[in-house]
């Protein structure tokens, strides 16, 4: 193996490791940060999934993640027990995924973008106004985690190993066929039609895959709170995925994580001190757009495969 | 995610898995477990949480000024006790306030956490809070904190939504209307707010013509007022949040003429001093059914005022002196427990509270945990410098949570809502 491999390789032990040393180093409550940066970077996974190989940017994919959650919340607390939860969950971000697939396939950018962010305005409202299964505005209490990983650090694991999992997950979707047509379908959509893409096809199955992913998302993010209400598909966790995904690097595979680091940072951690701490984060996404068009990861990437090719 | 040749993708892959593997295995031994609740000898640290960030900031800040002023005028102590409190910030949003609450809980240690406003902010937090085992002071409307999901551990040192217009529903038909239109925002807080009126003036023997619906934020209110000029009832109830809703609301009534046209009754946050600020003389002789009375004639009151606007320039709003009183029943009870705070016992303590004269007047608390306190009709009066203000003229005393129901008949019904508002 060569050097650079290796260095892989020690990197991603060393990740690991961390991931797993954390519960036991650090205090709960920065874990359950740790727990919901590892939630909101497979949201924001599921975004890039799109963003970066379709260049299809969502901002309406909290609305796919709420709609699993409250499936979860729904059969919770009905107490149609785990194998219930998980169903509804799937059936409900199946039904969405689809809706969302439907109306956007043969669209593209902008308007791609404005059915999205419709679509998640639509989920919000619907959350709102369905009160008698969503306890609109209220919210639904009464959800608990699964009896295994009801403690913290249980959950924490179960995070962590959930989003290993989906890593892995979108790791092979990027590397595969067709991942591959979603490159070209970025690239040029006419040149995939004249080769005998159905473009439309693959977009509506893109849209689906991604969905999958902000579904599981959405069954963490209830299982973590333990409650639910309609702003989990409000307009702002929408755009804060999108948020994440920029910051961290659209197109890589770790750029999410990082971003969802930084976002969660000055969501949580900073605003107990700094009252403006939007103003923090708006002004970090101007010097990332600024400085590292590419994000903080893609920045990375680069910059070291300059220092690797210099003789 | 540029592919690149498989093998050492492969590897990885592998690696990752066998992490993974680890990863579970590590599951299986617990981390050391902390402790709740510290706090050393004759101190208590509570927690405090509301938005004052976000599109709710405006409530938010008013009520960290509330509850800062309780402690600075007692001098940060109940009793001997001294007290320490932790400001955080839920920016109006559940999962921030829950993680907030989380932080306040695990990190800081509190021993109680108050607060926050919005209704779902206050249910996550609640949830948590009591979950581990920890007591909660609220101050939200949401009818079923102290009703159907009641807790031994949440304690609200406030009114329900509905609860402030029961009475409001009553006095109508007294008044000799015979007919009714209600207009609220269409949420929880909406459903309620027109629940306690309308199932009210219906048992009184009243008949609701309408009930109009409005979306939250609402810009242009001409059709809502449209819809309820053509039904032409004896009397309009408005149940609104407050905000710039209530605001447009009465300029589109105003510019309808129907000032003096039709009776208008609003409810706790519809003639706010936010709204009346803004709104001016046009405002005069509104009539609001509250709980909070800055002009009611009474030295507790009128001390806190003048107080509240020597340091901030305004006339305290509800949610300043609601959360002053959530300082003082802490404070009240904390005397009672010598300064322990433990569980579901401090709650009871609290529970125990009664007060002769508050800033909402003389309150005892329900065996739910809920407020059971006078209800003023108001009038929007200009005070002798100016200002206009909202001074009491009637009283309605001891109005409980459950109207003149009881408790259990009225827990028989489901929470209002939409399709149930108790016609």
């Amino acid at each position: 193996m060569s050097t650079a491999r290796w260095a892989k390789v020690a990197a991603l032990a060393a990740g690991i490791g961390g991931v797993v040393a954390a519960p036991y180093v650090l205090p709960s409550y920065v874990v359950s940060l740790l727990t919901l940066v590892f939630i909101s970077a497979l949201l924001a996974g599921s975004v890039n999934l799109l963003a970066g190989l379709a260049g299809l940017v969502s901002i309406g994919h909290a609305g796919i993640a709420a709609a699993a959650a409250y499936g979860v919340a729904w059969a919770a607390v009905h107490d149609l027990g785990l194998a219930a939860e998980l169903g509804v969950a799937a059936a409900i971000t199946f039904a969405v995924s689809v809706v969302y697939a439907l109306t956007t396939m043969r669209t593209a950018g902008i308007v791609f973008l404005m059915i999205t962010l419709a679509l998640g305005i639509t989920v919000f409202g619907l959350a709102l106004k369905l009160s008698s299964i969503t306890g609109g505005q209220n919210g639904l209490t009464g959800i608990r985690r699964p009896e295994v990983v009801s403690e913290w650090w249980k959950f924490y694991f179960f995070t962590a190993a959930t989003y290993g999992l989906c890593l892995l997950g979108l790791a092979v979707v990027s590397r595969s066929p067709f991942g591959l047509m979603l490159r070209g379908i970025r690239e040029s959509q006419t040149r995939m039609t004249s080769l005998g893409y159905s473009v439309t096809a693959v977009k509506f199955a893109a849209v689906v895959v991604s969905g999958a992913f902000a579904g599981c998302a959405g069954v963490l993010l209830a299982w973590n709170s333990e409650f639910m209400s309609p702003s989990a598909a409000s307009f702002s966790r929408s755009a804060l995925a999108v948020v994440m995904v920029i910051v961290g690097g659209t197109g890589t595979l770790l750029g999410p994580l990082v971003g969802a680091g930084i976002v969660v940072a000055a969501e949580y951690w900073l605003s107990s001190y700094v009252e403006r701490w939007q103003t923090v984060l708006g002004v970090v996404l101007i010097l990332v757009v600024l400085f590292a068009p590419r994000g903080i990861v893609g920045g990375l990437e680069g910059l070291a495969r300059q220092f690797s090719h210099r003789p | 995610m540029i592919p690149r040749r498989g093998r050492g993708r492969q590897r990885a892959a592998r690696v990752l898995l066998v992490a993974l593997v680890l990863v579970f295995a590590a599951s299986a031994c617990a981390p050391d477990e902390e402790t709740t609740g510290g706090g050393t000898e004759g101190t208590v640290k509570l927690g405090f949480i509301s938005p004052v960030t976000g599109f709710v900031a405006a409530l938010g800040t008013d009520m960290r000024r509330g509850w800062e002023m309780y402690w600075q005028q007692n001098g940060g102590k109940a009793g001997d006790v001294t007290v320490q409190t932790v400001f955080e910030d839920d920016t109006g949003d559940p999962e921030v306030a829950l993680t907030k609450a989380r932080r306040l809980v695990e990190q800081e240690q509190v021993q109680l956490v108050a607060g926050p406003i919005l209704a779902n902010t206050a249910y996550a937090v609640a949830g948590y809070v009591a979950g581990k085992g920890l007591p909660t002071v609220q101050m939200t409307g949401a009818d079923d904190l102290t009703q159907r999901k009641f807790d031994p551990l949440v304690l609200r040192v406030g009114y329900t939504s509905s609860q402030s217009n029961f009475p409001a529903g009553q006095w109508a038909y007294e008044q000799g209307h015979r007919s009714a239109v209600t207009i609220c925002p269409d949420y929880a807080f909406g459903w309620e707010s027109c629940g306690g009126f309308v199932s009210a003036f219906v048992d009184a023997g009243g008949k609701i013509e309408k009930q109009v619906w409005h979306p939250l934020g609402t810009q242009d209110f001409s059709t809502y007022v449209a819809q309820a000029r053509q039904a032409n009832p004896d009397v309009v109830f408005i149940g609104s949040a407050g905000g710039p809703d209530a605001i447009l609301f009465y300029k589109a009534w105003t510019g309808f003429g129907l000032k003096d046209k039709i009776p208008l009754v609003g409810n706790c946050c519809f003639a706010d001093q936010v709204f009346l600020r803004e709104v001016g003389d046009e405002a005069l002789d509104l009539q609001s059914f509250t709980y909070w009375s800055e002009g009611r004639d009474s030295a507790v009151v009128q001390n806190f005022v003048k107080a509240y606007e020597q340091q901030h320039k305004e006339i305290p709003s509800l949610y300043a002196a609601g959360a002053y009183m959530m300082a003082q029943v802490v404070a009240e009870a904390l005397k009672k427990t010598g300064g322990k705070i433990e569980g579901a016992d401090f709650i009871n303590a609290a529970r125990q509270v009664s007060l002769s004269d508050s800033l909402y007047g003389a309150l005892t608390f329900d065996d739910t945990n809920n407020v059971v306190g006078p209800v003023y009709l108001t009038r929007v009066e200009r005070r002798d410098d100016g200002t206009l203000w909202s001074v009491v003229e009637k009283t309605f005393p001891q109005v409980s949570q459950f109207w003149t129901k009881g408790k259990d008949a009225f827990l028989k019904h489901p929470v209002f809502s939409r399709e149930y508002t108790g016609q």
